[in-house]
């Protein structure tokens, strides 16, 4: 195996089977196995933007709970900034940052600046180098007046800003995004694209981003991975994309992609769900 | 160092968000007054019925004090369990796990933090009815100090049990009802309505070898009826039962990370 330096993070036949109880009956009990995440390799070098996309329950979750160390895959490897995650996922913590669209960092009746504060605590950071930090953070991402109001006071779309500027004060070298754009307005998921997008080519912050929405694709990243049923079915550059599907939109090319993914699986006939007991 | 100032602000942050609850603190008050009301209103009966200045050693001043310690340990009881149900319920546990720090250890700060600003508040208002009720206490002075030692470690101490309770959500679905059994528990076996010294014989012992009582009546004995040796094997009865407790928590935890790095949240 060979482990490229430059890569932020290495995946190799990465796997992840769910094992479920389901009750049938009163007495019986089947075991029920659900393939999350089949045989997935890739890799994404420093200072990448990737989207990484597919249709609700595609894997994106599972895929990058495993890349923050929370879930152990069940077969494959792994590497993040050269830690095994689910086995370093303290040490790694140090330099990862990592988003989750429908929760939520920041203490809910407090304000964001108390957040901050504490997490620059968690995080071990100096002083006089956190608050550099924080105001550059609380200016570029137009925090000012809000770093003061409760966090349940502010809007979504303000919250988000305060969540993505709270997981880049300690400096993360990779930034992981799950669906960070989910349930905002145009308005304010173009803010949050243009934001990430800015720290990626400024800082070069590696930036690895879950979506449905092509939206993120087209203004976040140059790279995409489309994962659907736990499979990679597409990995290549945003602009290569585009040119292949040449006279259709981004959203339009997925359809299609999905669609042949649909035909190629009938044919197939990969059972999702395989009963084991 | 640095790993103690962490717990540390993350305990103030906690304190700090529970300030905002005014609302809350106020029902909380009223609630407390009606029942310092009533059990006074009972036990004034029961001295008046048995004819006696003293049960066991306790004046009826005596035991209106006790109570007011009691409820103020027992409402100021940590809520840690219906937040670790939501955290796995929710996958809310992922924010938390992502982060340089313990999730037992991050509850336990958060939850002192909370306890802190609650206890401050219930005391305040269940030592002026107190107050009100009966006068000042004989003893206050080295009552205050001794009940000032013992209290830390028996909030660390039911802090524990109910993270235990909590950490069940791993396994079932919902553990409102376990919490409720336990919560029951330290009420009863911790001597929340009478000292421990005031049941019967055979039952002490039981409830002695038991951590509740280390919880809500050890304390509360020692502000009505100070005394340093007694304080002593207290404390260490709670540093026992902290420990076991925690290695329990350990165990338990450790395989619940298991689970969900198999399983997911
Ligand atoms: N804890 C779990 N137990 C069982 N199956 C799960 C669990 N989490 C996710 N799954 C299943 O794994 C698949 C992928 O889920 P997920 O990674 O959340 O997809 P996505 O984030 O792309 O919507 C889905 O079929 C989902 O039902
Ligand atoms: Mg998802």
């Amino acid at each position: 195996m060979v482990i490229n330096m430059n890569n932020a993070v290495e995946v190799e036949n990465l796997r992840k089977v769910y094992e479920m109880h389901k009750r049938n009956g009163f007495f019986r009990r089947t075991k029920a196995e659900v393939v999350s995440v089949d045989n997935v390799n890739f890799s994404v070098p420093e200072g990448q933007a990737l989207a990484f996309v597919g249709p609700n329950g595609a894997g994106k979750s599972t895929t990058i709970r495993m890349l923050t160390g929370i879930l152990t895959p069940s077969a494959g490897y792994a590497r993040v900034l050269g830690y095994v995650p689910w086995k370093e996922r303290s040490h790694m913590a140090y330099h990862i940052g990592a988003v989750f669209g429908q929760r939520s960092q920041l203490w809910y009746h407090l304000p964001a600046s108390d957040t901050f504060d504490l997490l620059a605590k968690i995080y071990n950071l100096d002083k006089v180098e956190y608050r550099k930090r924080r105001d550059e953070l609380v200016d570029r991402f137009r925090l000012g007046p809000l770093l003061d109001v409760p966090v349940r006071k502010l809007s979504l779309g303000q919250r988000m800003r305060a969540e993505v500027a709270a997981s880049l004060l300690h400096k993360p070298r990779l930034l992981l995004l799950d669906e960070p754009t989910i349930g905002l307005d145009i308005h304010a998921k173009q803010q949050l694209r243009e934001l990430v997008s800015e720290w990626n080519r400024k800082e070069g912050l590696t930036v690895f981003l879950t979506s449905h929405d092509t939206g993120d694709i087209e203004n976040v990243a140059e790279r995409v991975i489309i994962i659907n049923h736990g499979r990679l079915v597409l990995d290549d550059s945003v602009e290569n994309l585009r040119r292949q599907y040449e006279g259709l939109s981004l959203e339009e090319a997925l359809s299609h992609i999905y669609g042949l993914e649909v035909e190629s699986e009938e044919t197939e006939d990969v059972p999702e769900l395989q009963a084991v007991g | 160092m640095n790993c103690l100032s962490k717990y540390w602000a993350i305990a103030v942050t906690s304190a700090k968000s529970n300030l905002a609850y005014a609302g809350e603190i106020g029902s909380r008050l009223c609630f407390l007054g009606i029942i310092l009301f009533i059990f006074m209103q009972l036990w004034k009966a029961i001295f008046a019925n048995a004819n006696v200045a003293q049960f066991q050693g306790y004046t009826l001043e005596e035991i209106i004090w006790y109570l007011a310690i009691t409820e103020c340990i027992m409402l100021s009881s940590p809520r840690v369990t219906p937040l670790i149900d939501e955290d796995v319920r929710t996958g809310a546990i992922t924010v938390q796990l992502v982060r340089p720090m313990s999730y037992p250890l991050y509850r336990l700060a958060s939850n002192l933090g909370e306890q802190a600003v609650r206890f401050a508040v219930t005391v305040a208002s269940a030592g002026s009815i107190a107050l009100l009720l009966v006068g000042p206490p004989s003893n206050f002075g080295l009552g205050l100090a001794c009940v000032l030692l013992a209290l830390p470690l028996a909030l660390v101490l039911d802090f524990l049990g109910y993270l235990l309770v909590g950490l069940f959500a791993f396994w079932c679905e919902d553990t409102s009802g376990l919490a409720l059994i336990y919560s029951r528990l330290t009420m009863v076996a911790g001597g929340m309505l009478m000292p421990l010294d005031l049941f019967p014989e055979a039952f002490q012992s039981l409830l002695k070898g038991l951590p509740f009582g280390y919880i809500v009546s050890g304390p509360a004995r020692q502000f009505v009826h100070p005394d340093p040796t007694g304080l002593g094997a207290l404390l260490g009865f709670q540093i026992l039962w902290i420990v076991v407790l925690a290695l329990v928590v350990a165990f338990v935890y450790s395989k619940a990370l298991k689970r969900i790095a198999l399983n997911g949240g």
